[in-house]
């Protein structure tokens, strides 16, 4: 009975993650090929239209095309997430490797700054860093990287130190083997599984982060379509035109929850364990 | 107990070191001139000397390291003067704002308690059934809601549609429900799915076999000897996730206009408030640090095994 | 007397039956041990009996107490009868406890659960029985973790012991523990079994255990009984080729009673 529940859930996951990936890439098909309205353009004869053919979800209180803007939004939230996400892997990853292998000074050094970023909450980091250089989306994202590359050299060390004392590596070293080429070819392939699975239930986390400060206006800008910001531009509007409060926080709802249940599912494939999720 | 409170301090301290740091060194990138912000909160025109004048004032001349220790002589000092935007002593109106985020603080706590304890439990005492099925979809789903979302939601429903409940400002306990509500439902996600395997983990214990054996009934054995196991994963990641409350604090005062320390430093950053925004992250800083160390000495009390260490075996 | 009545009972975990059609009678104030090696079901019927049994193992059968069939029995009856009439001895000592409570809480509760008594009167009963299994009644205040497990397995005797119960099944009580413990425990149990006159069913894999304080013996392999018989029947004449196989394995006690020549009633843990 729990086999049979559990190659439920597996395949209620798989469908809907088949279903988004089918999604986004007829997104993209659209955006790219046959976007029809300029999500800038601004005509006031058009405001607040309701649902039509011309304008599948609408238009805001500018008169743009709603659908147009939560489209690009699309590529804008979900390309800043990727984005710091990114960066974040490419600074933490050889860092905690690096420290890892080498040990010592370094390591303690790592540690103790990594300990230090952990104590603080992100949301708290941004806020601060917001406030100390100004509001905008390249603080927001500096604010996300350096928290997040702590999680990345973190389990990268960690995997790391674990590995190391395995007998694959000693053997490896009695081959005579150079440290790099060990680490190349054996480390990696180890990493990447855990990497992918932190990587992708993080980033539900910052593309959360990114909209709820963009709408309180420290992160994207207006006019910038990204979904917070456009929340944070329709909020006059929602009692008369509750469709401008609908659709950019479904398409959050969507995303984030296609990125936990990505997470969620790699983490089963890899069978990485919990604290990886932490 | 020393070494955990010296431990936490150091950290942050490492971290305010370093995140100073980083912003002073970015800060000579960053567009924006808070001399200009400063002046145009009154949107007058500016002449030239007088934004010189005000520059020379506010040591923005200074070269970026000169600054840096200006900064960190007066944090340390714990002088952060007047509020550039209300000219009032920062420290008074962080004294106004702090009662304010805490009464929203343990109010989201009190609501995330309320939904995740009789979520988490059923779902863990009934597992596989359909009261589990419905808390996991509720908390994927919750865990994917945006808070400020939710909040505009429901201050559209519950506030303005029906009338029921204050959707602004501070006044009185009924203006603090549906903030605390918004902040305890947001965060309740995390906390159902790991008392619900926080809690299967201990049902499934040898030393529940024996109270059973015992003919202890269900509940006290739930409440006396299942839920205090289950507590320390769950007090971690509460430590670990303290961003996830104290940050969403700051969004939902601000959807709410509740006028705590967190819409404050919105206000202040979005006026380049420069006084406001350090004595912001001094009061974080304490809040960080009191925190992490009441959950570190929170082991001690649930685990005896740690608290009487070192006293040794009779 | 027939104080327990365990008729054709069969566990089964999905279709795999763990235990099938076991019968046997325990007498009013006898020993039964029930011998069979791991795996054998021995442990699964003794859980059955008292309907501690995982959730997704499942009981048929019957199991008349004073001819009141135990696996029938309402939720409330069921606490009754596992607090006062039938109660257990594991092989995790460790595990009888809840770590984050006192020795002297576990008693606390046990005698609040099932009686009404003054909280003095609840500690002084809880400190004679500790007393009673050769433990200071200063282990009251103290935590599982800060007693050794020849102490814990002694504690837990007595919490067994405390209400007074007609049947105490014992799951390999000393299997944990090293062989001087064992044999300490062993003993005490066997003292405390004709002070108190109550049943004993013992599980056990070990025939050294048997050989001295057994009244009954049954013999258990891959779920079914394959030898039942008082003591001397079956040790003297195994019919069995599986129960002379067990007592070949097993090694006389002989060489445990010899360890201890002269320090029969001294207490190792004691002080």
């Amino acid at each position: 009975m729990k086999s049979g529940l559990t190659i439920n859930k597996t395949c209620a996951t798989k469908v809907f993650l088949s279903t988004f990936l089918i999604l986004i890439a007829s997104i993209a098909a659209y955006t790219f090929l046959i976007l029809k309205h300029d999500p800038s353009f601004v005509d006031l004869n058009e405001r607040l239209l309701p649902m039509s053919w011309q304008h599948p979800f609408g238009t805001d209180h500018l008169g743009r095309d709603m659908l147009t803007r939560i489209l690009l939004g699309f590529q804008l939230t979900v390309g800043y997430g990727f984005l710091a996400l990114l960066l974040a892997v490419a600074i933490g990853v050889p860092m905690g490797v690096i420290a890892g292998f080498k040990g010592g000074l370094i390591d303690r050094l790592l540690m103790r700054v990594a300990d230090a970023f952990l104590a603080f909450p992100d949301t708290v980091v941004a806020i601060v860093l917001s406030g100390l250089l100004g509001a905008g989306i390249e603080n927001l994202l500096l604010a996300i990287i350096l928290v997040k590359w702590v999680n990345y050299a973190r389990l990268a060390r960690s995997t790391v130190v674990t590995e190391r004392q395995k007998d694959y590596i000693t053997m490896a070293k009695i081959n005579g083997l150079s440290e790099w080429r060990i680490m190349l070819k054996h480390l990696f392939p180890h990493l990447i599984g855990h990497i992918l699975v932190l990587a992708s239930l993080d980033l539900g986390k910052i593309i959360l982060l990114i909209s709820s400060l963009s709408y309180i206006g420290l992160g994207a800008q207006p006019p910038a379509p990204e979904w917070g910001a456009m929340l944070n531009e329709a909020r006059p509007y929602f009692q008369t035109v509750p469709a401008l409060m609908i659709y950019p926080g479904l398409a959050i709802v969507t995303v984030v929850l296609f990125s936990n249940l990505l997470g969620d599912y790699l983490r089963d494939k890899f069978d990485v364990k919990k604290e990886v999720a932490e | 107990m020393i070494r955990i409170l010296a431990r936490r301090l150091a950290e942050v301290a490492i971290f305010l070191l370093l995140i100073t740091f980083v912003s002073f060194l970015f800060a000579r990138m960053a567009p924006g001139d808070p001399v200009l912000s400063i002046l145009r909160v009154d949107d007058l025109s500016v002449s030239a000397e007088q934004v010189e004048q005000l520059r020379e004032d506010m040591g923005f001349n200074e070269p970026l390291l000169v600054q840096y220790g200006e900064w960190l002589a007066d944090f340390a000092r714990l002088d952060f003067g007047n509020s550039y935007i209300s000219n009032q002593p920062v420290m008074d109106m962080l004294r106004g704002g702090v009662p304010a985020t805490l009464e929203l603080t343990l109010g989201g706590l009190f609501v995330m308690v309320l939904v995740a304890l009789p979520l988490g439990s059923l779902a863990a005492l009934y597992r596989g059934r359909w009261i589990d099925q419905v808390s996991r979809g509720l908390s994927l789903l919750g865990a994917a809601v945006p808070s400020f979302w939710l909040g505009l939601i429901l201050i559209d429903l519950l506030g303005v549609r029906l009338g029921w409940l204050p959707t602004m400002g501070r006044d009185g306990l009924h203006s603090a429900v549906l903030p605390s509500v918004t902040l305890g439902l947001a965060i309740s996600s995390v906390y159902v799915r790991l008392l619900r395997s926080s809690l299967i983990d201990s049902l499934n214990q040898e030393n529940i076999r024996a109270a059973r054996a015992r003919g202890i009934s269900e509940p006290r054995i739930f409440f006396s000897h299942v839920l205090r196991a289950s507590l320390p994963p769950v007090i971690t990641v509460f430590g670990v996730s303290l961003g996830s409350l104290i940050g969403g604090v700051v969004v939902i005062e601000v959807i709410f206009a509740y006028p705590g320390i967190g819409k404050m430093v919105v206000d202040a950053i979005r006026g380049r408030d420069y006084p406001m925004i350090q004595g912001y992250i001094f009061v974080m800083a304490i809040l960080v640090f009191v925190i992490n160390s009441i959950v570190d000495l929170s082991y001690r009390y649930l685990n005896p095994e740690l608290r009487l260490k070192g006293k040794g075996r009779v | 007397m027939t104080l327990l009545s365990v008729q054709n009972l069969t566990v089964q975990a999905g279709e795999a039956p763990l235990v099938s059609n076991i019968s046997f009678d325990v007498q009013k104030g006898e020993w039964l041990a029930i011998i069979g090696q791991s795996g054998s079901g021995k442990s699964v019927t003794a859980s059955a009996i008292g309907r501690l049994l995982a959730p997704n193992l499942k009981a048929q059968g019957k199991a008349l107490y004073n001819g009141k069939d135990i696996l029938q029995l309402g939720a409330k009856e069921m606490r009754r009868l596992r607090g006062t009439s039938i109660s257990y001895i594991f092989q995790d000592y460790q595990g009888s406890f809840t770590p984050f409570h006192t020795i002297g809480r576990h008693f606390d509760e046990f005698l609040k659960a099932h009686f009404k008594l003054s909280k003095a009167r609840r500690r002084e009963m809880a400190e004679q029985a500790l007393e009673s299994v050769g433990l200071q009644p200063e282990m009251y205040t103290r935590y599982p973790f800060q007693l050794s497990g020849g102490q814990l397995q002694r504690s837990s005797i007595a919490l067994a012991l405390l209400t007074k119960p007609d049947l105490v099944i014992a799951d390999e009580p000393t299997a944990a523990l090293d062989s001087i413990s064992a044999f300490k425990v062993l003993r005490l149990l066997a003292d405390l079994q004709q002070e108190t006159g109550c049943a004993m069913l013992f599980i056990t894999h070990d025939l050294r255990h048997v050989r001295k304080h057994a009244d009954q013996i049954i013999v258990i392999k891959e779920g079914a009984v394959v030898e039942k018989g008082d003591k001397q029947s079956v040790l003297d004449q195994p019919q069995h080729p599986y129960t002379r196989a067990l007592m070949e394995a097993s090694p006389s006690l002989s060489a445990a009673s010899q360890l201890l020549k002269g320090d029969d009633t001294a207490c190792l843990y004691c002080n």
